[in-house]
């Protein structure tokens, strides 16, 4: 039993919260988070938290039929009544934490594809997807429930590439400064504006060009979320396995990044036979220092799959853009990454380690988003059994997949920390022990 | 000219109301920036920006569509913060509807002040002025540490009353005690009548019993408020005046959420019409509902925009509408 500790649940996960307060035993803190009719949050908290030491609990996944950005403003909004309502210290608990990885260019070929409206994930019927699937780049002229057949994106991306040449070749000093002309320049197109705003109808957006002579760029929003997290009163925060470590750096509150890796490292010793004969993966070179930490943590080989960005021969050895470095053949193989977002990374990969020869292929990753067509893609794919962590809702990606779903709980871990935290003791011991 | 002034106008357009900046970009007659925002599949909001903002005055123009509030809200903050790190020299934000505006106090214990959270999340953002349209309540303006230009609705309203009525024929009612300020300063400046009606409520979006106040028989009843949500409390208000003897009975409401089943509800009201400005995307809800008129607000904000810019009082708006 441990004192004047507050936790305070989101919507997010709810079953995460509850586990957690049963580790620590005491109830979960009384709430009313909904929303008003006009779809602003309303959130009343009903148990006193004056002087007591909070934890909200929200992890950053919107799925379910709820929405991420609406977790996350829930979350600055009972940072905030705690704080109003005279909280000795509130400690922000996000399991995952929201817009950690944010790609720098949006619709590459290979890029996160966007977000659909699910309406047409539920007939699960569709054949068509293969772990060679590439999430569809839905464009002019593609239906959007064109699956995944990769016959679509050569030619869209071989568009994009010729659109940016000419992009490119348009010097900006030539420009006299002012608008180009509709039809001078890259002129397909006859509307004036070239800001998106539909929901569903992504044409526009593969439609969008950059000015000439400017070269377009993605807002980061990281430095963001942890400005609002501060604004909104957080005076820590606790995660787990952040995507950029450097994420710490943009807080001026502590941040503690637990790790995931000694539940991976307990399942590895404890469910895979003969696991000091397997191989760890890295599925691209990012994170490399992740798998390598597992691998010299267990004494095991490792190896690294390269992704090409621009294949230079075609190869036997290469599949399209990736390659293998290290052997695997006849091998028990463990991908270990941090996030598995639409899967497509660690399904490639998986195909590559089945053509060189892996016996069997484990996926271990920490956060299973599995979004967009990624259970799908999942389940097409070469991956034997994949083992995620609890930190966002797994239930109905575990319908879904199965026995080839492993979902390890990190309650524990995160009780331990809260009680650790609230006590003043080190955590340290919770990044490393075995 | 130095060639310090010679930064321009960058009117950058949120999803949610591309309608009103087009409008807004037309009257000042340049071109809405080129940016897109979309939204990835794991659901987080990604904001591309096609061109230079450099230096650029920046103003960024979001509402917030009904039932998407934190999604338009989020996505606001994302494009203040580009623009931030895109070394823009100045950030204008441009709300006609702030969101949260009604969660401005603390009126029971750990009740959030949202409001407050998002002024400040606003100014974390990068923000470095605000344009909004009929704040719920004018100390919401108290919450921010930069400049807030609070327009008014109101010159368009009384426009719309001398264009439609004669005013001698009117009472103009106020549905509660809290828009009685807003109420009384339209019948001021019209030389009308005023009424009030006094209403208890028990929830949020509940509506209870309701007194008036003030003499409505063989009148034009028009009720002004900032803002309809579900409705509730309007068509009760205009069940009341017709009983009390209002020959006709219309609202003029300033952001028109219209949550909830308020079309509905409006369809089978005695309400003869709802007057409403642009400051929130209706989508189809004209279509769904012939009461329902629409002021265009934009010639305010785009004027507001343009004084702004260069540096002139933004006073004459609060009593005038441009045409």
């Amino acid at each position: 039993m441990v004192r004047n500790i507050v936790v305070l649940g989101g919507n997010s996960h709810p079953a995460l919260v509850e586990s957690v307060c049963n580790i620590l035993a005491l109830p979960p803190c009384q709430r009313i988070l909904t929303k008003f009719s006009s779809g602003e949050s309303r959130c009343e908290i009903q148990d006193s938290v004056r002087g007591k030491d909070v934890y909200i609990i929200q992890t950053g996944f919107g799925g379910n039929g709820s929405r991420l950005n609406d977790h996350f403003m829930d979350l600055c909004i009972m940072i905030s009544a705690c704080k109003t309502g005279s909280a000795r210290r509130v400690t922000a608990v996000l399991p995952l934490f929201p817009y950690s990885r944010q790609p720098d260019l949006p619709y590459k070929k290979s890029g996160a594809p966007l977000y659909n409206k699910p309406a047409s994930t539920d007939n699960g019927s569709r054949k068509d997807y293969t772990f060679e699937s590439v999430p569809v780049t839905p464009g002019p002229g593609v239906p959007r429930s064109a699956g995944l057949t990769n016959g679509n994106v050569p030619d869209l991306s071989s568009r994009f590439s010729r659109a940016a040449l000419a992009n490119g070749s348009t010097s900006p000093v030539k420009q006299n400064g002012d608008h180009p002309a509709n039809g001078v320049n890259g002129g397909h197109r006859s509307t004036g504006s070239y800001t998106t705003h539909d929901y569903e109808n992504l044409t526009h957006a593969y439609a969008f060009e950059a000015k000439p002579g400017y070269k377009q760029w993605v807002a980061q929003a990281g430095t963001l979320i942890a400005n609002l997290l501060t604004c909104a009163g957080a005076d820590h925060v606790i995660t787990m396995d952040l995507h950029d470590p450097q994420v710490q750096g943009f807080f001026d509150v502590p941040v503690d990044n637990l790790y995931g890796r000694p539940l991976l490292k307990r399942y590895i010793q404890t469910y895979i036979r003969n696991y000091k004969d397997a191989v760890i993966i890295s599925p691209d070179a990012g994170g490399a220092k992740r798998a390598t930490a597992i691998a010299d943590g267990l004494g095991i080989e490792f190896a690294l799959i390269h992704k090409e960005r621009r294949p230079t021969k075609i190869t036997d050895r290469q599949n399209a853009s990736m390659m293998l470095v290290g052997n695997v053949a006849d091998r028990v193989c463990i991908l270990i990454d941090d996030l598995l977002d639409t899967g497509n990374t660690i399904t490639r990969a998986a195909k590559l380690l089945k053509k060189e020869g892996a016996t069997t292929i484990y996926a271990m990753v920490t956060h299973g988003v599995f979004s967009g067509d990624a259970i799908n893609r999942v389940k097409a794919s070469a991956i034997d059994k994949i083992i995620v962590t609890n930190s966002v809702p797994q239930d109905e990606h575990k319908q879904a997949l199965g026995d080839r779903l492993e979902v390890l709980d990190i309650s524990a871990i995160f009780a331990e920390a809260i009680r650790r935290v609230h006590h003043g003791e080190s955590i340290s011991v919770l990044f490393n022990y075995d | 000219m130095s060639a310090e002034m010679a930064n321009e106008i960058k009117l950058i357009s949120g999803r949610s109301h591309p309608d009103l900046c087009e409008k807004i970009a037309k009257r000042l007659g340049i071109q809405v920036a080129r940016t897109i925002s979309l939204n990835y599949s794991n659901q987080e909001t990604s904001f591309t920006v096609g061109e230079s903002v450099r230096d650029e005055d920046v103003f960024i123009v979001q509402s917030t569509a009904t039932g998407d509030v934190n999604e338009g809200l989020m996505e606001l903050l994302i494009m203040i913060s580009a623009c931030r790190t895109a070394s823009a020299r100045r950030i204008t934000a441009v709300i006609p509807n702030f969101p949260y505006a009604r969660q401005d106090k603390k009126d029971k214990s750990r009740a959030p002040i949202s409001a407050r959270l998002v002024a400040n999340m606003l100014q974390t953002a990068g923000a470095n002025h605000i344009v909004t349209v009929d704040l719920h309540a004018s100390q919401i303006q108290g919450f921010f540490s930069v400049p807030v230009d609070n327009l008014y609705a109101e010159p368009s309203f009384l426009r719309y009353i001398r264009e439609n009525f004669n005013p001698e024929d009117c009472v103009i009612v106020s549905p509660d005690a809290g828009g009685a300020k807003r109420a009384t300063s339209i019948a001021d400046h019209l030389n009308t009548a005023f009424a009030l009606i006094h209403k208890e409520r028990p929830r949020p979006n509940v509506v209870g019993r309701m007194v008036l106040v003030g003499n409505v028989v063989d009148k034009v009843a028009i009720l002004v408020d900032d803002m309809a949500d579900t409705c509730g409390t309007l068509v009760k208000a205009a069940a009341v005046l017709k009983e009390n003897g209002a020959k006709a009975v219309l609202a003029l409401v300033t952001h028109g959420i219209l949550s909830g089943n308020a079309i509905e509800t409006l369809n089978g009201s005695v309400l003869e019409a709802l007057v409403v400005t642009n400051t929130v995307p209706l989508g189809d809800k004209v279509e769904r509902c012939p009461k329902l008129r629409v002021i265009d607000i934009s010639p305010t904000i785009a004027e507001a925009i343009r004084r702004t810019h260069n540096g002139e009082s933004v006073s004459y708006l609060f009593t005038h509408a441009p045409v």
